[in-house]
């Protein structure tokens, strides 16, 4: 079975020399990491803006003082404690230093040994693996229910990412649980409101202008719910059929833990480290001012076994879908 | 009176099965969940073709299928499942209740227009 090392990942460096820029992008881009360089005084706007973060990139004499050092340790750990915090050692060992140490900062590595950066994002960041056939498969069958249920839209789809942020955001979100034999979890899919809502009206206007459908106004947040909804089904059922063919099923009753939604802080927790294997399409099309972005997340918290990942679940002689299969 | 009894719990897919045939010509009503669709049924004996999710709130459209065929002893309707379930298992349910067909969403009419106007028929 492959593993898939397509996976990106994204980063806030924090780091003030420019100097150090060429050799860290080297390593980021063999280990497909996404640096967002961010100076001290946005590191606030920078959490704020970027909601799918893998990891922080820290450089131990980033803001030079320990005092500066403290204030970056308390944002942080205020704003996004689940995010790892890797950190380069530069002058001294700054790690020890560091108000995180041992907890938020989970590793460290010399400012002149590459290596240890690649290891400490292949273990911290990465760390889990995906079969190359469950991400080509789960691409595969979004996009197909996508397309049949936005027909007049062109649908394209960004690299899949590990996301170890715990972030709602977009405006609506789906949530389901995948119960399988090899794995078990949950799929959200998330949506912002109003270009869903703008794409859904613009749908019904021409159908109402083709005569095929009948009254009905503008779209609403109740429809965009319904679709939501209804995608989520769709590309659960597809999923399940493809990849989830032998049950969650033992003598033993299944494990359960609760989930944590912070509405306030926007903030979601399965109860688990383990991170999110994240897909992102992009919907343009006739009549939409804004390009419609679901975003996709799958979360395997409750068991993920990928050595028994098994994708043989559909039939070969499977119906296509929208076919009458009669008995 | 209604001909077809289309059973689905996503006002998405009642919208647009129902719909695609009332535009062509057909005679439908629609239910939220197997426990409606078992209610609707019941008042609507004209009804000759049920199309119904499988995965549903408060009854699943398999349940129902089983409850036309032995509370209401309705072995005459037709009945098509139209859900994203594939499995073997699953149809072999929806066989042994009397289904007689299946659908993988999502519902592509055309495909499927004649073969419900001769079940409805």
């Amino acid at each position: 079975m492959s593993m898939t090392s397509r996976l990106v990942s994204k980063m806030l460096v924090l780091d003030a020399r420019d100097e150090q820029l060429p050799s860290l992008s080297r390593v980021y881009g063999e280990q497909n990491v996404i640096g967002i360089a961010v100076r001290n005084e946005d590191l606030a706007s920078a959490l704020a803006e970027h909601t799918d973060l893998g990891a922080v990139l820290l450089a131990g004499d980033y803001d030079g003082s320990p005092a500066a050092n403290e204030a970056v340790a308390a944002q942080l750990h205020a704003l996004r404690p689940e995010l790892p915090v890797i950190m380069q050692q530069r002058e001294r060992n700054e790690a020890a230093e560091w108000p995180l140490a041992g907890r938020q900062l989970r590793a460290s590595y010399a400012a002149d040994d590459p290596e240890g950066l690649r290891t400490a994002i292949d273990e911290h960041v990465f760390g889990v693996t995906f079969p190359d056939a469950l991400v080509d498969g789960i691409v595969e069958i979004t996009t197909a229910r996508l397309r049949s249920l936005f027909t007049s839209m062109d649908v394209a789809v960004e690299a899949p990412s590990i996301v170890r942020d715990r972030i709602i955001f977009g405006e609506a979100f789906s949530l389901i649980p995948l119960e399988g034999a090899w794995c078990r979890g949950y799929m959200l899919m998330q949506a912002e409101e109003e270009p869903l809502i703008a794409t859904l009206g613009s749908a019904a206007a021409r159908d109402r202008e083709a005569g095929s459908v009948g009254g009905a106004g503008a779209a609403d947040f109740r429809e965009l719910n319904s679709v939501l909804g209804e995608l989520t089904n769709l590309v659960w059922g597809a999923f399940k059929n493809r990849f989830l063919s032998e049950p969650a099923t033992g003598t033993q009753p299944l494990v359960q833990v609760p989930l944590l939604i912070n509405h306030r802080h926007r903030y979601i927790s399965f109860g688990s480290d383990n991170p999110q294997l994240c897909f992102r399409y992009r919907l343009s099309g006739p009549g939409t001012a804004r390009d419609v972005v679901i975003d996709q997340r799958f979360v395997f918290s409750l068991n993920w076994s990928p050595e028994d990942f098994d994708d043989s679940g559909e039939a070969a002689d499977a119906p296509a879908f929208g076919e009458i299969d009669l008995f | 009176m209604a001909k077809i009894l289309v059973v689905d719990d996503s006002s998405t897919v009642r919208d647009e099965v129902a719909g695609f045939l009332r535009r062509n010509g057909l005679d439908v009503d629609t239910a939220v969940d197997g426990k409606d669709g078992l209610a609707k049924l019941r008042g609507n004996p004209g009804v000759k073709l049920v199309v119904s999710d499988v995965n549903m709130p408060n009854m699943d459209g398999l349940t129902m299928v089983e409850k036309i065929r032995g509370e209401l002893g309705n072995s005459a309707v037709n009945v098509i499942m139209l859900t994203t379930e594939s499995s073997p298992a699953m149809k072999e349910r929806g066989k042994a209740a009397g289904v007689k067909g299946w659908i993988v969403k999502p519902f592509k009419g055309d495909a499927v227009l004649e073969t419900f106007r001769k079940l409805a028929g």
